[in-house]
This record gives structure tokens, sequence and C-alpha cells, in this order.
């Protein structure tokens, strides 16, 4: 009897793809060693990268991968938000509609442009305009960037699990390129968006010599225009650095010049 | 003070002295700035580098750290720290001032820190001299000079140096390794030449303002922390190089397994938008206007009134490391620009 019941308590999970390259999903697999330990934790109800099988009616944890580009993603996003009781979204499509999000400066005119006058009703039917998950549903939980870090999946799925705070520091990046030591790119003239990124990622790319493309998404708390100021100043046109965050952050409010 | 002089061919005898024992750490060649790092061999040491990207509190208060480890079965073990014996070689005076100014906060007998005192306890600092760049103000602050905090502290003074003597297990270690000698007056007068020289070399474009913590009271509701915060960009890049902001956070962190865990500490930044944020959502300094000036009080004001000494010690590193370029340079702009306007207003 106690096995029964201890089965059911077992949360369920099922891991959904909306537009995205599935790279987010493959990438879980990467934490390799622990990944038994992992599923073990939970019950793996559906996992689009992995069958074939429609997604089941009941289950309590939902993993989003993807940014809204079609009418049914919004209808899939509005059942799995009545169902589930944590919503996680993973990597930089779910969260700012990322590369899908880029479609969206001039989405209206586009298809009369690609189709003249005869746009096929379908498009209409199915294709919305890019939209990130949280534009469309409430959202408990963030793993940010692209690729995902699958540590920082599990991190963030045992949260889900087990009731952590869900807070999450929403300082730039600068801070903890710091503490891996690294100088600056903008002493070189070198355009990073660090400036404006969210933190977590322990400034990986700057460490490894590349700046920031922005992955994380825009910290909620950037000063976007004073980080234009800092650019324009090492001789980086605003132009440049505003162009360059359209990459992944083409739909977050407050970025737009 | 006891002083001894030493020949500048002697340093690498020195050096290797405290390799045998200790793991050494000194400043080196990183991209095109400086870094502390483990040395191998005294020539990867650069003995006059202007400053490092980030300060040597990482040696006492490690960017995380792990406090102790729980098990769902063993329940909590307490975490046995593996502290390697080092000696800080080369460290500038603001420097060792901003690890003195971290023992205040760490060994207050009301709440002694273990982890930190074990840090403390297997560490050595050799300082050494240096000639100040342009965005050094350790003068202004009182920790241009160092008096305790060291073991031996190195001064340049032409081809030799003249060593301060600041514990038994310095003295030892030089004496074994070197053939020190008695100053001579020569050697006393080659000192007092280069600090004369090194004071000098201040930029002078940095003003030196008297009373700072008074008036940091003055005008804590000026315009002026509004124009310094709306600059601010929640980076978080100035504690992170602080070789004296000390506050950490405590978090659990759960293994994969969801079975195992460690408690850990890491740096935190009352410039981080979370800093101030309490159960039930309320943040008490919700803007970087308030955190901008909270940072600059505790070093410039709050931290004077508790321990009776700045908690910025000049190094410079936060002038370079803003890239929206506030730091106490600023402030203290900021005062000697009002001075200027109450003088103007008073002869009027």
């Amino acid at each position: 009897m106690s096995t029964m019941s201890e089965e059911k308590s077992i949360p369920r999970v099922v891991l959904v793809g909306l537009a995205s390259c599935f790279g987010c999903q493959i990438n879980i697999t990467n934490v390799e060693a622990h990944l038994m330990e992992v599923l073990g934790q939970i019950d793996m109800r559906y996992w689009q990268l992995t069958s074939s099988d429609p997604m089941p009616e009941a289950f309590d944890v939902a993993v989003v991968e993807g940014a809204v580009t079609t009418d049914e993603a919004v209808r899939t996003l509005q059942r799995i938000r009545e169902q589930a009781r944590a919503v996680i979204t993973i990597g930089a499509c779910a969260a700012t509609a990322g590369i899908p999000g880029m479609a969206a400066a001039g989405y209206e005119p586009r298809a009369n442009e690609v189709y003249g006058q005869a746009v096929p009703a379908i498009i209409d039917d199915i294709a919305c305009r890019p939209r990130a998950v949280a534009d469309v549903i409430e959202v408990d939980y963030e793993v940010p960037c692209c690729p995902i870090d699958p540590y920082d999946f599990v991190r963030v799925l045992q949260k889900a699990l087990y009731g952590a705070n869900p807070y999450e520091r929403t300082s730039t990046l600068c801070g903890e390129c710091k503490r891996n030591e690294r100088g600056c790119f903008y002493g070189r003239g070198i355009m990073c968006l660090g400036l404006v990124t969210r933190q977590g990622c322990g400034a990986r790319c700057p460490d490894l010599g590349r700046p920031c493309n922005g992955c994380a998404g825009v910290s909620p708390d950037a000063n976007v225009k004073g980080a234009r100021r800092v650019a324009q100043h090492s001789g980086i046109a605003p132009a440049r650095f505003d162009k360059a965050l359209e990459m992944f952050n083409q739909v977050t409010q407050g970025v737009q010049p | 003070m006891l002083y001894r002089v030493i020949d500048a061919h002697e340093l690498p005898a020195l050096v290797q002295a405290f390799m045998c024992d200790y793991e050494v750490i000194a400043p080196v060649r990183s991209g095109k700035s400086f870094a502390f790092e483990a040395i191998d061999s005294f020539d990867d040491i650069v003995l006059d580098y202007p400053t490092t990207l980030t300060s040597l509190k990482k040696y006492y208060l490690p960017p995380r750290e792990t406090l102790f480890e729980y098990d769902m079965v063993d329940g909590v073990t307490d975490y046995r720290m593996e502290v390697r014996p080092r000696v800080l070689f080369g460290a500038h005076a603001c420097d060792i001032n901003a690890i003195n100014a971290l023992n205040l906060v760490f060994e207050d007998p009301r709440y002694p820190d273990p982890y930190y005192e074990a840090h403390k306890k297997a560490t050595m600092i050799v300082g050494i001299s240096c000639m100040p760049g342009d965005s050094c103000f350790c003068h202004l602050l009182d920790a241009g000079e160092v008096r305790s905090g060291y073991d031996l502290f190195l001064a340049d003074i032409g081809g030799r140096y003249l060593v301060s003597i600041g514990s038994v297990e310095g003295a030892d270690i030089l004496e074994a390794a070197c053939d020190p000698r008695e100053a001579t007056d020569e050697d006393r007068r080659a000192f007092r030449d280069y600090t004369r020289r090194r004071q000098r070399a201040f930029n002078e474009d940095i003003p030196s303002v008297q009373e700072i913590p008074m008036l940091m009271d003055a005008f804590h509701s000026d315009d002026f922390w509004e124009e310094l915060g709306s600059r601010c960009l929640n980076c978080t890049a100035c504690s992170s190089v602080c070789p004296t902001c000390y506050c950490f956070d405590i978090r659990d962190v759960l293994d994969p397994s969801g079975k195992t865990g460690r408690r850990e500490r890491v740096w935190d930044a009352c410039t981080s938008p979370q800093f101030a944020l309490v159960t039930g959502g309320h943040n008490f300094r919700p803007g970087p206007r308030e955190r901008v000036r909270h940072r600059m009080y505790h070093k410039l004001n709050g931290f004077n009134a508790k321990h009776g000494r700045y908690l910025c010690v000049g190094c410079g590193r936060c002038v370079k490391a803003c890239k929206a370029d506030i730091s106490p340079i600023e402030v203290l702009r900021f005062f000697e620009q009002k001075g200027i306007e109450d003088g103007e207003r008073d002869a009027d």
C-alpha cells in the first residue's frame, strides 16, 4: 500500500517543445552521469523529443521550450497552465522569444512580401507574431540562456519539485565577469552585451574570450539607456548596440530605443 | 618597528624559501592587466604592477564557500575545510589596509567567523611598496601607509629593499633565506626620497576633502545621488572588485540526486537589486539611487561610525571596473564642488 501512495506522489512531468531548435531539450541529456538520478525524482510522462505519443491529460510540472509562433502553441500553453502546478520555461526562445522573436519586427506585412496577394489561408490560420511564453501564460520558473546549462535546469526543476523560493538575482553580467578576473571588452573597443544581460551564467562566454551576446535576456533591472552611453563612449554607435540586442531581445519590453 | 635591508638580488631566495612550505600568491600578468595568482617561479611575479583587476579578499572570503554538507540519511556534517598555508606576496599598502578592515568585521568577538579565521590563520602577507596610478587615492582615505597586518613589508629604495618586519615568522624566514643587514642612514635617506617621490605621484585631479563622513550626512538628500544612481547599470562589478565589500548570501545547493547537498556562502552586493528585498516582497532599497548611495555611505560614513576608519581604501579598482564612472572619486568631486558653491554663496 505504501508503495502505491509513494508512486502516486512522484511529480508527473511533461516536456513540450514550441518554436525552437530543440537544442535545450537535447542539452538536458548532457547531465549524463546524473540523468538517471534526475529521472528517478520524477514521473516523466511526456518528452516531445523522445516520443510521438500525445501529451497526457494529467501532470504536475510542465517544462516548455521554444517561442510562441502559432495559435496552436497558444492553446497548448493555456492547456498546460490549467493543468500544471508549476510551469518552467527553458532556453532563450521560451524566455524572450529568442531567435524566432527576430521575426517580430515587421511581422504583419511579411506574408504579403513573400506570397504577394495570394497568401495561403493557412498562414493566417496558424501563424501569429512571435512571443515569449510569459507573454501568453504565467510562468513560475525560468532556465535562461541559449542553450540552457543542464545543471541549471536540474537546479530549477528541483526548485519546482521541492518548493523552493523562486527568487533569482536580476543584476547584470559584469559583476560575475569581474569575478572571473577578466578585463573588459569595452576597454578594447569591443561590444559586449553583458552590460544589460541578466547574470546567472557565470559570464562563461567572456571567460572564454567571447563577448556576451545577450542570450540570458535583458535584465528587468537593466539600464539600457546607460549602457548605450557606455557603448558610445567606447566608440560603438548606439544603433549597433541596439541591433545586437535584437538577436535575443527583439520583443522584450523597454529594450527598443 | 624593526627594519632590515636586503639586496634586490636576494628576493628570489626569499620567495623560494616561502615556496617550500607555502602556496605563494603574487601579482602576475593577466591579459592587459594583472591578477593575484599562485605562482611556480619568482620570474612570473611582476613586482612593479600598478594594481590588479580583483583584490586579495578572495583568499579570506572565497566567492563561493561550502559551510557544511547535508545528506537525507546522515543529516548535517560539519564541513572540513581544506585550508592551504599561503603567502600573499606583493600586496600593496591599500590592500593590506583592506584586509585589516575585513578583520574588524570577521573577528568581531561577538560574531566569530570560523571559516574566515581558518583562512586568516593560514595566511602570511608580504607587502611591497608601490607608485600610485591615475585612479589611486589611498592617501586621501588614510590608507596610503600600512602599520600592521603584514609579516614583512618591502620598500624598494633602489637596488635594495628596506624590510619592515611585522612578525616573528616573517623575521625567521627572512633570516633563513637572505642576509639582512641593519639599515644605514643612507638607506633611511633613500627611503625618505622614495616616500616623497610617491607622495608627489598621486593624481592631483582627485580632490582632497576634509570631514567626509559629516558631508555624507549633510548631503544625504541631494539630487547628486539621483544623478549617480541613474547611471548605475546594476551590475555589481564595483563590489566584485572591491577589496573591502564583504557582504554575502547563504544558499542551500542540492546535488542532482536530490538526496545530498551543501550550504554555501556566496558573495553578495548591496548594489544588487534583490539585496534589500525581504519576505513579503518589500524592497528597502528599490532603486539604484538608494543602492548606490547606500554603498557610498557604508564606505565613507557608516563603517567609520562603528570602526573608526573608512571602508574604502582608495585602491581605485571600482574606478576602472565601473563602466558608468561611479566611484568614491565622484563623491569627493561632488563635495569639492559643493564646497566651492557654498563658499561663493557666503561671499555674496
